[in-house]
């Protein structure tokens, strides 16, 4: 016997026609429109340094920076300005190296606190991504106050 | 004779109007928040650090400076604004992100750039942050977003 169909013999009929189409049309709306992001992270970073915000008269150690070169097709060159460092370093792997050698750690002789300011200086032509490649190679060696610099001019 | 088999078998029919009137209300909404998602988080090559050693973004409220080259020259956009390179859009851009920040001064300023493209481009955002930062005393959080695993182009 038909489950629909009551005992008086009426019959009820509920059309989901319309609403499949709608359910299906939702579906492949979303699968279309759809793209899975890969995770985004974030650095923090220094802004550019300006000198009406800068005490005067404080006394300060130069910065650690490291100059980043345009970017060809066999990289980029990298220029390090630090006490006790190679002046031109070969990959961002060395830089992270070099930096996390020259951090002072307890117990040891590294000759810069971790909060000692570290200045990327990239060229105008590199590349964001050897920018930020400087950047992460400081992080890795434990420097804490990293920012860039303004394109000289 | 009942009054039953006088009318005919009756039917209960569901008014499925209403429901299909949602269901497309709830397809513009969907395409409007889609949009709106774009226009804050468009769709950018982020630089990927071999061994990236970034911090996940918090949920905290945050203002993305999206900088990317679409065939006329490098420009920013927050939100649904664009700004070019010159001195006087970076002077509007810096103004924008001066009045968001005065609105909600713990809101972050993310920068998002295509990794291919030059320093030159992206250094105005970075001076525009800045003059933000000195109209508001140097209490600007600036983070720059990276994707988290590592590809193997960097280095």
């Amino acid at each position: 016997m038909d489950r629909r169909r009551s005992a008086t013999g009426m019959r009820s009929a509920l059309s989901i026609t319309p609403m499949i189409d709608v359910v299906f049309l939702l579906l492949v709306f979303f699968i279309c429109t759809v793209h899975f992001e890969r995770r985004e992270e974030v650095f923090t970073t220094d802004l550019p340094q300006r000198g009406s915000t800068a005490d005067p008269l404080a006394l300060r150690d130069p910065p650690i920076t490291i100059e980043v070169g345009a970017t060809s097709s066999s990289g980029c060159t990298i220029a390090l300005r630090a006490e006790g460092a190679p002046a031109q370093v070969q990959g961002f792997d060395e830089l992270a190296s070099v930096l996390g050698a020259l951090r002072r750690r307890a117990g040891d002789y590294g000759l810069y606190e971790s909060t000692h300011q570290v200045l990327v200086v990239p060229s105008r032509d590199s590349s964001w991504q050897d920018s930020v490649d400087a950047f992460n190679a400081a992080v890795r060696a434990g420097f804490a106050n990293i920012g860039f610099s303004e394109i000289r001019k | 004779m009942s009054l039953i088999h006088a009318r005919g078998p009756a039917r209960i029919d569901a008014n499925l109007t209403p429901m299909i009137d949602l269901s497309f209300l709830l397809i513009v909404f969907f395409i409007l928040v889609a949009r709106m998602s774009g226009d804050q988080l468009p769709p950018i090559s982020l630089p990927h650090p071999s061994h990236g050693a970034m911090t996940p973004a918090s949920n905290a409220p945050r203002m993305a400076l999206n900088v990317v080259d679409e065939g006329g020259g490098p420009i920013i956009t927050l939100g649904t604004r664009r700004f070019g390179g010159t001195e006087n859009s970076i002077e509007d851009l810096a103004k924008a992100i001066e009045q968001r920040l005065r609105v909600d001064p713990a809101t972050s300023v993310d920068i998002r750039a295509d990794r291919s493209l030059p320093y030159a481009a992206v250094e105005p955002a970075l001076r525009a942050i800045a003059k933000a930062n000195g109209a508001l005393g140097g209490k600007v959080r600036v983070r720059v977003c990276a994707l988290a695993d590592s590809g193997g182009e960097g280095g």
